[in-house]
């Protein structure tokens, strides 16, 4: 579910620090990540002028942190660590067999799927329900990533479609699944002989290269994004990208069950305590319940429940429509595509591909994904080993906490608003899953919008060689950035706001998929890179990071590997 | 009488399977022992035992039984994988319509014993948890997914016709991500020559789990071929026939095939190569869990399992419940009726579903009553839950568990004998009048499991100290 391709979220990883305490003394040696290939450089510390750096408070280790889902928490530490259920689950054999049909529907594929498409498949992107990876180089199309389209928003806070390709790029036709190397993926103006891949979207990176305090080099990849091969025309004036990678999904389900209150506890959208930090919660309308509540789902918080996300994942990255979303991901001037649709078999009532069962299915599924257990802790001594420990008080002193946020109580989680699933029928009145309901949970994030700094230029048509392409041409279109920016306005983010990523599993990403990489479009090579791409309000702590000795770094990082 | 012969049956099994393998030297010390097995008769001392002793089996009776009917099972499950290669070594070498059918035979045969193994996944046993090491990790780090992983990615290995009742048969990742030109056996530029090493590096390719290029399946597939019509065709309705693969897919006389097209030569050698390279992978596979249930293994999970004693009994319980429950009637015939597709169905190329859905319900009642037919006929026997439920005066809940599981292996009976006289599986879960069929066997294990579930809480077992964690109600 969820997800493949992009929607989502993405992120995950990605901020880590954000949130700078207090003191924004001037920094060491090098300036946050601030790129090359544009200008317009962003201020991007914007530190307050130094409001009584208060020292943050460095709470009591717990032996209960080690928990990090509460009761939804699992012991794997293995390849297959993000896709165990909790044990309640497993013992229970009920929940056991929904858990594991909505496990074989997750890595299925569907009747009726695409016909435009970036995976046939949930797993085909979150990798062993994990983080998907970035191409292997710009030849090889994404496959567990996609970008994001609009033109910005409408006056109601909705996304403006682009009117050819709608909102997210499909790199796929289902031709690109025939073992024909390459068939189905996009070629200029070939769209309106077949339904084909919409683009062909690349990777560019510079390196930006920053210094330690102790003079530790080291250096960052800052990523340009191209698509060509445009196969439905051009792009619309005004056009904007944002690139995600498919993100690991244990976890949602705890999320899910939080409570707007809870969340709002740390929102400060104007920072009355100046303390440079200013969290905003985004309201965000639901579908699937008709209600609206705040968003806490993708890389934007623009996604307010798990079945929401899981409709919308399923509609534009794998071409599969449910009830809540019955119209397939074409546009109305993507007449192959339309006319692909009408032939597809259409097995179940209003002609969906996906029948409410299975949703349901892959619904629970996902929302019983457990967050693995902290690791190195003793379970004779009931302690954590010190190099965590120090790491984790210095995660708090760096001020990482303000936004990332340690812990927080889960509400009730509801039995989901399709019904209770029993095998092969579905009940109403689902009763409230208790695993995932009054938990006592360290998912790492505040779930609100901070912004981490950096900026974007327009998305220009280019030629290989950089001259400018003017319609109708075989163009490149290139967005150009700096910082963690997307230029990008997504449901009540803007183009430099990022929803905290939950940093709970984090040492166990590339356990599960080795190829992973971090922050929301995977350019982070590393957990130490994802903390140095973080702006904007997490200047501070970017900077207290930077001027940590390198004894100190690998504590922090130890820490973090720990959860 | 049953605690007697158990105890008789371990040094029994110990000997009939180090006799079937023979694979090395430590086994003929144990065919010594098989000596003793002929001693076997002394079942007659256990014809003795009635004398008021007879229900009178202890927990640790229990678990030692479960555990030399694994030994028993897996053992058989290598033996008939031996035989099974040898026959596909004489049909690669000799492609014959004779052969061709001895091969399809064998790899059936192969399938009997396995699928009574399967209640002992679910437990963090040797098939779900062992390490290269010869340890036991966590649930994943096992063989099972390259021993038994389905649905197939049979896109990957071999040709295959695209669209129609098999419509999602194709790749799971893109050839353009894959690099895969086709499929690995007509990739002769990426893949120079087919070796287990190439079946090993190619699972899960890209992370796919459903990349599945090894295992029994893989071996069914480049047997039967695609499960499509009679007349080739990929439309509905299914027919009753299974894959429709030509004997001259292997021909070496220079009519070889992929299917109706002519091929070269070297591709029929290619998927001969890709056959026998699988089947070592399976026996190499197995030989690790058969030794990790080895009764004269020290330091192995059988010395821990059987010392375990009531969490080795919360396990077996376990793995009863949730194969009966998630695996059988949830992934193995629910998702299939639900999507009425038949790549979510088990052995979906050679027909064969009804097989594995009877062999898997026999498991759990095998565990039940402490009982294994070996493929040779020979029955072992020993101390079973209902034994355990008698002696500690569950009577009740015995009978009712009795019952449960005689409701269920009748209609996975039915299941069997539909197919076996024309209407295989992929047919039953068809909209239609056989569609009952499979909800009554769906409904059967169920109520069955539910059972499992007083079981549990009348024996007090509990698998929470196996792995910690809070323990709540879902």
């Amino acid at each position: 579910m969820r997800i493949c391709g992009a929607l989502v979220t993405a992120l995950v990883i990605m901020s880590l620090t954000a949130c700078g305490g207090g003191g924004g003394g001037s920094s060491a040696s090098t300036s946050a990540p601030t790129p090359t290939p544009t200008p317009t450089p962003t201020p991007t510390p914007t530190p307050t002028p130094t409001p009584t750096p208060s020292a943050p408070i460095v709470p009591p280790v717990l032996a209960l942190e080690r928990l990090s889902g509460g009761a939804a928490t699992t012991q794997a530490t293995n390849q297959t660590a993000f896709g165990q259920s909790p044990n309640v689950v497993q013992s229970n054999f009920a929940a056991d067999a929904n858990f594991k049909s909505g496990n074989l529907i997750f890595r299925g594929s569907h009747d009726g799927e695409g016909p435009l498409l970036n995976a046939r498949t949930c797993q085909g992107c979150h990798t062993r329900d994990g983080r998907g990876a970035i191409p292997t180089d710009q030849n090889t199309p994404m496959d567990a990533m996609s970008i994001r389209l609009s033109l910005g928003l409408a006056s109601d806070g909705g996304l403006i479609p682009d009117p050819n390709y709608g909102l997210l790029l499909q790199t796929f036709g289902l031709d690109s699944f025939t073992g024909n190397l390459s068939a189905g993926l996009a070629s200029f103006d070939g769209g309106a002989m077949s339904a084909i891949g919409e683009g062909f979207g690349f990777i560019e990176y510079q390196t930006v290269n920053g210094t330690y305090g102790d003079g530790t080099a080291f250096d960052l990849r800052q990523p340009t994004y191209k698509i060509k091969d445009l196969s439905y025309g051009d792009f619309a004036q005004g056009i904007q990208y944002s690139a995600r990678v498919a993100p690991q999904l244990i976890g949602l389900g705890l999320l899910d069950a939080v409570a707007d209150s809870t969340i709002l506890e740390r929102s400060d959208p104007n920072d009355s305590d100046s303390n440079g930090i200013s969290g905003r919660a985004a309201i965000i309308f639901d579908p699937t319940t008709n209600a609206s509540r705040v968003g806490r789902i993708g890389a934007k918080a623009s996604v307010a429940s798990l079945l929401q996300q899981t409709v919308s994942a399923y509609r534009a990255d794998m071409g599969v429509t449910s009830s809540f979303a019955q119209e397939e991901d074409c546009t109305q001037l993507q007449t192959s595509c339309i006319q692909a649709a009408l032939s597809e078999p259409d097995p179940n009532p209003d002609n969906v591909d996906l029948s409410n069962i299975e949703l349901a299915l892959v619904e629970f599924y996902v929302r019983l994904l457990a967050v693995p257990a902290r690791r190195g802790f003793d379970q004779v001594s009931e302690t954590f080993s010190e190099n965590i420990v120090a790491g984790r008080a210095l995660f708090f002193e760096s001020g990482c906490e303000s936004c990332h946020r340690q812990t927080m109580q889960t509400a009730d989680a509801v039995g989901s608003v399709l019904g209770q699933v029993e095998l092969n029928s579905l009940s109403p009145n689902a009763p409230r899953i208790n695993v995932l309901s009054e938990q006592t949970i360290f998912p790492y994030t505040d779930l609100l919008l901070h912004d981490m700094g950096g900026s974007c230029q327009a998305v220009t048509p280019e030629f290989a060689d950089g001259q400018a392409c003017s319609a109708a041409n075989d163009c490149i279109w290139v967005q150009r950035c700096e910082g963690l920016a997307d230029g990008r306005p997504e449901g009540g983010a803007d183009g430099a706001e990022w929803r905290t990523a939950p940093l709970w599993g984090l040492g166990l990403v590339t356990t599960v998929n080795e190829r992973a990489t971090f922050l929301h479009d995977g350019r982070a090579r590393s957990i130490e890179e994802a903390i140095l791409w973080h702006g904007g309000e997490a200047a501070a702590s970017q900077q207290r990071f930077l001027r940590l000795s390198s004894q100190a770094r690998s504590e922090l990082l130890a820490f973090l590997e720990s959860l | 009488m049953k605690q007697l012969i158990n105890t008789i049956a371990v040094i029994f099994v110990a000997a009939l399977l180090a006799g079937c393998e023979g694979d090395d030297g430590d086994n003929g010390t144990a065919g010594a022992a098989g000596a003793a097995g002929a001693t076997g008769p002394t079942g007659a001392v256990g014809a003795q035992g009635p004398v008021g002793q007879t229900q009178q089996v202890t927990r640790t009776d229990v678990v030692v039984t479960n555990a030399n009917i694994a030994f028993a099972a897996y053992g058989d499950s290598l033996t008939s994988a031996r035989s099974l290669r040898t026959t596909l070594q004489t049909f690669v070498t000799t492609p014959t319509a004779a052969s061709f059918a001895l091969a399809k035979q064998a790899w059936l045969d192969s399938r009997e014993p396995y699928g009574q193994t399967e209640v002992y996944r679910f437990r963090v046993g040797p098939i779900d948890a062992l390490l290269p090491d010869g340890t036991i990790g966590e649930e994943g780090d096992g063989p099972e997914g390259v021993i038994n992983a389905w649905p197939l990615g049979e896109a990957l290995i071999d040709y295959v016709a695209l669209g129609g009742i098999d419509g999602d048969a194709g790749p799971e990742v893109p050839a353009s991500v894959a690099g895969i030109n086709g499929n690995i056996i007509a990739d002769t530029t990426s893949f120079p020559t087919i070796t287990a090493a190439v079946i090993t590096a190619n699972a899960e390719l890209g992370g796919d789990e459903r990349n599945v290029s090894g295992g029994y399946h893989a071996i069914e597939f480049l047997l039967w071929g695609q499960d499509l019509n009679a007349d080739l065709s990929s439309s509905a309705p299914r027919d009753a026939t299974p894959g429709q693969r030509p004997v001259t897919d292997y021909a070496l006389d220079g009519t070889c095939t992929s299917g109706t097209n002519p091929a070269a030569t070297s591709i029929c050698q290619r998927r001969g190569a890709y056959l026998l390279a699988a089947a070592d992978l399976l026996i190499t596979d197995l030989g690790r869990v058969v030794d990790a249930w080895n009764p004269n293994g020290t330091d192995n999970h059988y010395s821990a399992f059987i010392a375990g004693g009531d969490t080795s009994l919360a396990v077996i319980l376990e793995g009863m419940g949730r194969l009966g429950f998630g695996e059988l009637a949830g992934e193995r015939m629910n998702i299939s009726l639900l999507t009425n597709s038949q790549e979510d169905e088990h052995s979906c190329f050679s027909d064969n579903t009804h097989r594995d859905i009877f062999l898997n319900a026999k498991g759990i009642e095998n565990a039940f009553r402490g009982e294994y037919t070996r493929t040779s006929g020979e029955v072992l026997s020993g101390a079973g839950i209902d034994d355990l439920l008698n002696t500690e005066a569950l009577t009740d809940v015995s009978t009712n568990m009795r019952a449960a599981i005689e409701a269920t292996m009748t209609s996975v009976g039915v299941i069997d004998q539909e197919a076996k006289t024309g209407t295989p599986f992929d047919n039953l879960i068809q909209v239609g009048p056989n569609e009952p069929n499979v909800k009554a066997a769906i409904s059967a294990l169920s109520n069955q499991t539910t059972v499992i579930e007083t079981v549990i809480a009348g024996l007090n077992v509990t698998v929470g100290d196996i792995r910690q964690d809070t323990e709540e109600n879902i």
